[in-house]
């Protein structure tokens, strides 16, 4: 307040117009802004609440608690036919989250491998990984899910023809089945041993850093640790009496019954998801360890350390900052484009919620307004950690 | 003891004369040394080259014979190819057959020629842009963006034209003539056509001013052909319900590509303005649409926007998908726009506000442009991801190329045919993107010749 004032009186005082006052106009703009947001806003508002009153349509979130008359194919948690919309919205989330979570981890798999494989001084193992990547970055994600579907997961054999592999996983146009764990009295102490194992790890891969700072003495504590989380569950497992049995899925009349299964619609989808997006974390790879100038690898080399330890610790480091901020946005994109999933009807959050649920109760706006929330929040926190993650990273220059 | 020679080239000067250098040893060129180089180097690099061999001969094999050796090339109907080769080769014919409505959707049969008349006509309109000795390129480019989309939507949709679509009409192919008209002058002559039009109509001694009108009343003459051309032309009405194919992919990336590039600067503009209002709007705008996935747009758009207009006012499909497509876009842009904007130096914005330019002049001629040129690759990027990104719009119900090739499987003579009319499309997918992005690396070669040390 005071400083407008002071600056039109300023304005005033120079006798230059008020007109050309750069404070002014912003104002101005702003105000301007505002009144063609607020009346713009004010018409869809008033056209939609006629529209819904000439509909006989009703806004607000009560139908929550409705029941949702329809089943889904395929639930990550448990649902029945007949529970609520919110129970639907639930559904769709984990069933969302799952993809996101399987797809992730292949992207990145097989991203690393064609993203190092695109920098070999092999030339036909270049050239493979480059012509995989501009192949499959070049076409339609949607094409890429419908084709896996349509061409492949829907024509495979009937349960009795399954694809088997050791008579525990089978394949067939019903789905993909594998054997289910079945924990037994005891198992818990195997979990226990698991966790103390990555505990000491962590431990041990602390206090060998702060020693090799400290007298420059090193310390193989990745293998130790390795050795840790593997041997002490497996150790404690065999000890307790290997207290785990597996429900292995087998052929019962014309389908698969026991086990754990999912549906072709879920298997084409995590296929080309992760397929699709592996094709641009392998690009990223290949910039961020390009990224890194070769000075630092000479420098290194010089100083006579061995070819393993420049990848670790002069290599890798550097290139990290540079893959990890458009990685995390790939598994953002990845997250978000698993909601391609109601192409090919996997009951994904887009596909029952914005689908299925919006059709059958007719609550465009809640319905709606939940979706775009949760994908928000998802975008929002994870560029929330990827700025923590930044400020950490970032080189502090003097 | 000085020997003989050396004494009698004494008086001579002495002049190091190299020996020709020898040919490198066999082992260091030709293809044998190349291999050894490139794919032998190690006992573990020759095993990944065998590997590698295996993947592509297997791969290749596979995918030649199914398309081509043993595919089926003609046949009536989906039984006749099964009955013939099984699943083992393609069957063709079907996709054959539908080529027509791949291309073209449900477009009437007859009037086809319009949907190719109007991509001739952008492939001619911009043409000039390639010619050596075309001075006006830039105008010849904005004209494109701007001007061409009216003729172009009279070409696809047709029906009735009221005055102000004449005009707007008009005003397009007074351009396209313009275009033309300006390439010829401007190569034989290097004069403009306004210019060239001056000195036909009178001589170089009049003055400036008797020389402009005579200019503008040449653009008038133009536009007065242009729309007595326009108020004859009648096409028939083809509702957008029949557009499908290629075409309806193609007009939807189209718009989306020519409305995000101005959208998007606009909101970056915005973003980094020191009006807090406006950025705030800016990146809640930017964010809400940057954060969720295209799908639930276009459902929003498509259930919504029935809602959100007055009572009784229908929209289009196309328009709800096209609107959608637009703002995902341009939020996406805007971000590119903005990270473009980021790298631009504070000198430049500096060095322009000292030669006197304002905000606007300033952005325009000096900021823009370096940002824009930094930004290519990725902005290329991002318009490839927008065409392929149209094929959602197959999911609400709209027949692009992606739900015109779903169509053959459906086709109760091709029924279960599916992966031919994928295989065809992806090639055409494929081959638009992977084009997009060469132009893309070769614009960038190009362009940062100048910067390059």
């Amino acid at each position: 307040m005071t400083a407008a004032t002071q600056r039109s009186a300023a304005g005033a005082s120079r006798t230059t117009s008020i007109v050309n006052d750069a404070f002014v106009r912003g104002v101005f703009y702003q105000l301007l802004t505002a009144a063609i947001l607020v009346g713009g806003l004010w018409y869809l508002v008033s056209n939609t609440i006629e529209n819904l009153s000439q509909r006989g349509m009703a806004a607000g979130f009560d139908f929550l608690g409705y029941s949702a008359g329809f089943n889904i194919v395929f639930t990550l948690i448990p649902y029945r036919e007949g529970d609520s919309y919110l129970r639907v919205f639930q559904v769709g989330i984990a069933n969302t989250l799952l993809v996101a979570a399987i797809g992730i981890v292949l992207a990145t798999a097989i991203g690393l491998v064609m993203g190092l494989a695109r920098l070999s001084t092999n030339w036909l193992i270049r050239n493979l990984a480059r012509w995989y990547v501009e192949v499959l970055r070049n076409t339609p994600l949607l094409l890429q899910i419908i084709a896996w579907y349509f061409g492949f997961f829907n024509l495979l054999p009937v349960p009795r023809q399954s694809i088997e592999w050791g008579g525990t996983f089978f394949l067939n146009n019903r789905g993909f089945y594998f054997p289910a764990p079945v924990p037994q009295d005891g198992f818990g102490w195997t979990g226990v041993a698991l966790g103390l194992g990555i505990v000491a790890a962590v431990a041990i891969h602390r206090w060998a850093r702060r020693r090799l700072e400290a007298t420059g003495r090193s310390f193989p504590s990745v293998l130790v640790g390795t050795g840790l989380v593997v041997l002490l569950p497996t150790a404690t497992f065999l000890l307790t009496g290997s207290p785990l049995a597996w429900d292995i899925p087998a052929l019962r009349g014309f389908n698969f019954r026991g086990g754990l299964s999912v549906p072709p619609t879920f298997c084409a989808l995590i296929v080309a998801l992760s397929i699709y997006t592996s094709c641009f974390i392998a690009e990223i790879v290949r910039a961020g360890i390009q990224s890194v100038s070769h000075g630092q690898t000479e420098a290194a080399r010089a100083l006579g350390v061995k070819p393993a330890r420049i990848m670790r610790f002069v290599i890798l480091p550097q290139a990290l900052r540079v893959i990890v901020p458009p990685l995390i946005s790939q598994y953002l994109n990845l997250t978000k484009n698993s909601s391609l999933a109601i192409a090919i009807g996997f009951p994904d959050l887009v596909s029952v919620w914005m689908n299925t649920s919006l059709n059958q109760s007719g609550r465009a706006i809640p319905i709606v307004a939940m979706t775009m929330g949760f994908y928000c929040a998802v975008s929002l926190t994870v560029s929330l950690l990827m700025n923590l993650y930044n400020r950490r990273v970032q080189i502090t220059e003097r | 003891m000085p020997d003989e020679s050396r004494l009698a080239t004494a008086d001579r000067p002495l002049v190091f004369a190299p020996k020709p250098s020898r040919a490198p040893p066999s082992s260091a060129i030709g293809p044998i040394a190349w291999m050894r180089a490139n794919l032998f180097s190690s006992v573990s690099n020759a095993l990944l080259t065998l590997l590698g061999a295996y993947i592509v001969i297997v791969v290749f094999a596979a995918i030649i014979n199914w398309a081509l050796v043993d595919a089926v090339w003609e046949a009536s109907n989906r039984r006749e190819c099964l009955d013939k080769v099984g699943r083992a080769g393609a069957c063709w014919p079907g996709v054959i057959a539908w080529i027509p409505n791949l291309l073209y959707g449900l477009y009437p049969k007859d009037q086809v020629w319009r949907i190719n008349a109007a991509f001739l006509m952008l492939v001619v309109w911009a043409l000039p842009l390639w010619l050596p000795g075309v001075r006006s390129k830039l105008a010849i480019g904005l004209s494109a963006v701007l001007l061409y989309p009216f003729p172009a939507s009279y070409f696809f949709h047709g029906g009735e034209q009221d005055l102000l679509w004449t005009a707007l009409i008009a005003l397009g192919l007074a351009a396209f003539a313009w275009v033309w008209l300006t390439t010829f002058s401007e190569r034989f002559t290097g004069l403009s056509f306004g210019a060239f039009v001056a000195r036909v109509t009178g001589d170089a001694e009049q003055p400036e001013e008797s020389a402009r009108l005579r200019a503008r009343i040449g653009y008038a003459v133009l536009y007065l052909a242009a729309l007595a051309l326009a108020a004859q032309w009648s096409l028939s009405e083809v509702p957008t319900r029949y557009w499908g194919g290629l075409f309806l992919t193609l007009v939807i990336s189209g718009i989306g590509i020519t409305f995000s590039l101005p959208a998007g600067v606009m909101l970056a503009l915005g973003r980094r303005s020191h009006m807090p209002f406006i950025s705030l709007c800016s990146t809640a705008f930017i964010e809400l649409f940057r954060s969720v996935p295209l799908i639930t747009i276009l459902f929003m758009f498509n259930t919504m926007l029935p809602l959100f207009l007055p009572v009784g006012v229908e929209v289009n499909r196309l328009v709800r998908a096209i609107v959608a497509v637009c703002l995902f876009a341009a939020a996406y842009m805007a971000e590119i726009v903005r990270g473009g904007l980021q790298a631009i130096l504070r000198g430049q914005y500096e060095a322009a506000a000292a030669v006197g330019l304002g905000f606007w002049q300033s952005t325009a001629l000096v900021i823009m442009p370096q940002a824009l040129r930094i930004m290519i690759p990725t902005i290329v990027g991002n318009f490839i991801g927008l065409f392929k990104d149209t094929t959602l719009v197959s999911i609400i119900g709209l027949f692009d190329l992606l739900s015109m090739a779903r169509a053959v499987g459906e086709d109760t003579t091709w029924l279960g045919l599916f992966l031919e009319p994928f295989f065809f499309i992806t090639l055409i997918y494929f081959v638009f993107c992977f084009l997009m992005s060469q132009y893309s690396l070769n614009l960038e070669r190009r362009l940062g010749a100048g910067q390059r040390r």
